[in-house]
């Protein structure tokens, strides 16, 4: 049992991982929500020391147990439900944070995001050449930054 | 007043308020002014506690009329009192800062209630869980805050800060779980008790993941990847809030399961804790020198202050945890003052942004001498000859290289003719600048009577070694 869970849990949390690894936003939020999960498990199983979840006995764990009822702990499973409020809420905002970056940009791709704030951030100092003319060394960073984009 | 409902009041002023003002629009003067009412009430509820631990030791209370043992324990002592103070006061004086500025968006002083309910939450529990819990209501607020403004940069700044925090959040969840299926208990002073009983191969992966979880909130060393993005492109007082009362969460955690709950794996990683730290300080400040923009300098040198607190977390001991309090304590006044003070322009600014760069240094009328003194004889006590020496030399190295780079902004940013970035053409409202000379002079008056700030950073000290001994 105790092999199994961690397998589980291990699973999970490797997909998250390798989810959140990548370019596209939309996954690395996936990815947070499977390792959010897996780590609910986790805590899940940090109480399945005795017993079984209630179901299984076929009675429910409510007050008075019978003597031979092996209760698996309750607190545990509160904890759980308030992580995944908690996790949830976040979820939701960066999904919404998500959507604005959207609505700039039209993509949820990171590299594309960041090219286009590039591009923004070079159009906002061609603006300011006129003022910065004494100094030389700000048309070679427009040059290297350009390089670089391309 | 009893003890109980001193200890509810910091936490249940702003959670109150922030509720009510939800359902009201912030960009109005009456409201952001009615938060500030809140968050005043909250300090002053704060150093009351404070009053009173000082004078008759830890107020204790179990939430919901439970019997001790089963209901939520809420504690204030004085480490975590004294964080509330800090923390609260600095939120307090960005919130102010930012209704002279104009609040312009609806929801930013009901956010800022809420991270400060969440943060004074988290100082003054007894439940690890519960801490949790507080954790994550400051770092959601903290995550919409970090947005505060809207542009594009500040927006892929938040999501960033989220993703990477939620992780950190995710791997202290982790922790908690395990340290409650080692010791079957939530409360901090019986997992305290209880975790020399255990198995010391389990509590030091538990030790190690808190490490992790707490050092990404910070922004240490090696974890500190995202930090300048955010620091950077969020709003003058959004900063001031993350790295003066935000990043007490780590410091916080640090001292307090470091410290008292796990003090005999910080001990046994002390070694590591100590070079972490030290790289941290040689890191950030080389990367504060080579930067040009005031917030970016200002981004990477919070990367290095905070690692004074970890070699003096390091050290331990009542010199070295006294120490490591003073010197957060010194770092949030110091990093609220300089974060505020870089989005202002106009007279007396200067002056204000000087006395924060003299007191980031280390130059003594400001409070970052003592400070820097604490570590220092700390740093003295540290065992072997080598290791002395070495600390020794790496605290100087620290303080010379941020006056390199405390200076270069000074410079910069004040004393340059040539107008950045067209920023400087009008000057800041007259009543935000005298609020960061009031800090200023805050920061000041600090480092010339220190007696308070050494008296609780002692205290503290001595409550972590009490809850940690058997």
């Amino acid at each position: 049992m105790i092999l199994a869970i961690s397998l589980v849990v291990a699973v999970v949390f490797g997909s998250g991982a390798f989810l959140v690894l990548q370019r596209d936003l939309f996954r690395v939020v996936v990815g947070l929500t499977l390792i959010s999960n897996s780590a609910f498990l986790f805590i899940i199983a940090a109480g399945l020391t005795q017993g079984t979840a209630g179901f299984a006995q076929g009675a429910v764990p409510i007050l008075p147990i019978p003597d031979s009822y092996m209760a698996s702990d309750p607190l545990v499973q509160a904890m759980a439900l308030t992580a995944l409020v908690i996790s949830m809420s976040t979820i939701a905002l960066l999904l919404s944070l998500i959507y604005r970056l959207y609505v700039a940009h039209e993509t949820v791709d990171l590299e594309d995001i960041s090219e286009a704030e590039m591009r923004l951030a070079e159009a906002l100092e061609r603006e300011e050449e006129p003022e910065q003319e004494g100094e030389p060394d700000v048309g070679q960073a427009e040059e290297e930054i350009e390089k670089r984009s391309r | 007043m009893t003890g109980s409902t001193l200890l509810l009041l910091p936490v249940g002023f702003p959670w109150v308020l922030a509720v009510a003002l939800a359902l009201l629009d912030g960009r109005r003067p009456w409201v952001g002014w009615l938060a500030v009412a809140g968050l005043g009430a909250s300090l002053v509820s704060a150093f009351l506690l404070v009053h009173r631990i000082l004078r008759e030791g830890p107020v204790e209370m179990v939430t919901g009329g439970w019997p001790a043992g089963v209901g939520i324990v809420l504690r204030a002592d004085v480490l975590g009192a004294t964080f509330a103070v800090v923390s609260v006061g600095v939120i307090l004086v960005s919130l102010v800062y930012e209704v002279f500025v104009g609040v312009r968006s609806r929801t930013f002083p009901t956010l800022v209630l809420f991270l400060a309910a969440g943060l004074s939450g988290l100082f003054l529990t007894g439940d690890i869980f519960n801490f949790y819990v507080f954790f994550e209501v400051s770092m959601t607020a903290a995550y919409v805050l970090t947005g505060y403004r809207e542009q594009d940069y500040q927006v892929r700044g938040a999501f960033i800060f989220a993703v990477v925090n939620l992780l950190g959040s995710v791997i202290f969840l982790i922790a908690i779980a395990a340290l409650y299926h080692v010791t079957g208990t939530l409360e901090m002073a019986s997992v305290a008790e209880r975790v020399r009983e255990v198995n010391p191969n389990s509590l030091i992966t538990i030790a190690t993941a808190i490490f992790v979880a707490f050092a990404l909130k910070l922004g240490l060393f090696p974890f500190h990847f995202w930090l300048p993005v955010v620091y950077v492109g969020s709003h003058a007082p959004v900063a001031a809030i993350l790295s003066g009362a935000l990043a007490n969460i780590g410091n916080y955690g640090l001292l307090r399961f470091g410290g008292e709950i796990l003090s005999e794996e910080l001990a046994l990683g002390a070694m590591a804790v100590l070079v972490l730290g030290s790289a941290s300080i040689i890191y950030g400040a080389l990367q504060a020198i080579s930067r040009r923009d005031v917030s970016e300098v200002l981004a990477y040198s919070a990367i290095g202050q905070v690692g004074y607190v970890l070699v003096a977390l390091g050290i331990g001991g009542a010199i070295g945890l006294s120490a490591a309090v003073i010197y957060a304590v010194v770092n949030s006044l110091n990093k609220a003052l300089l974060f505020l003070v870089a989005g202002l322009r106009g007279p007396l600014v200067g002056a204000a942004f000087a006395v924060g760069a003299f007191s980031l240094m280390g130059v003594p009328p400001a409070v970052g001498f003592i400070g820097k003194i604490a570590v220092f004889k700390a740093g003295l006590t540290a065992s072997g000859v080598v290791q002395v020496a070495i600390l020794v030399a790496l605290i100087f190295l620290g303080s010379a290289l941020s006056f390199v780079y405390a200076l270069q902004i000074y410079q910069r940013a004040f004393l340059s003719k040539e107008p950045q970035g067209g920023l400087w053409r009008k000057s800041s409202p007259w009543t935000a600048r005298a609020l960061v000379v009031a800090l200023a002079a805050l920061v000041l008056a600090m480092g010339l009577w220190p007696e308070p700030l050494l008296v609780l950073g002692e205290g503290a000290a001595s409550t972590l070694i009490e809850g940690g001994s058997p």
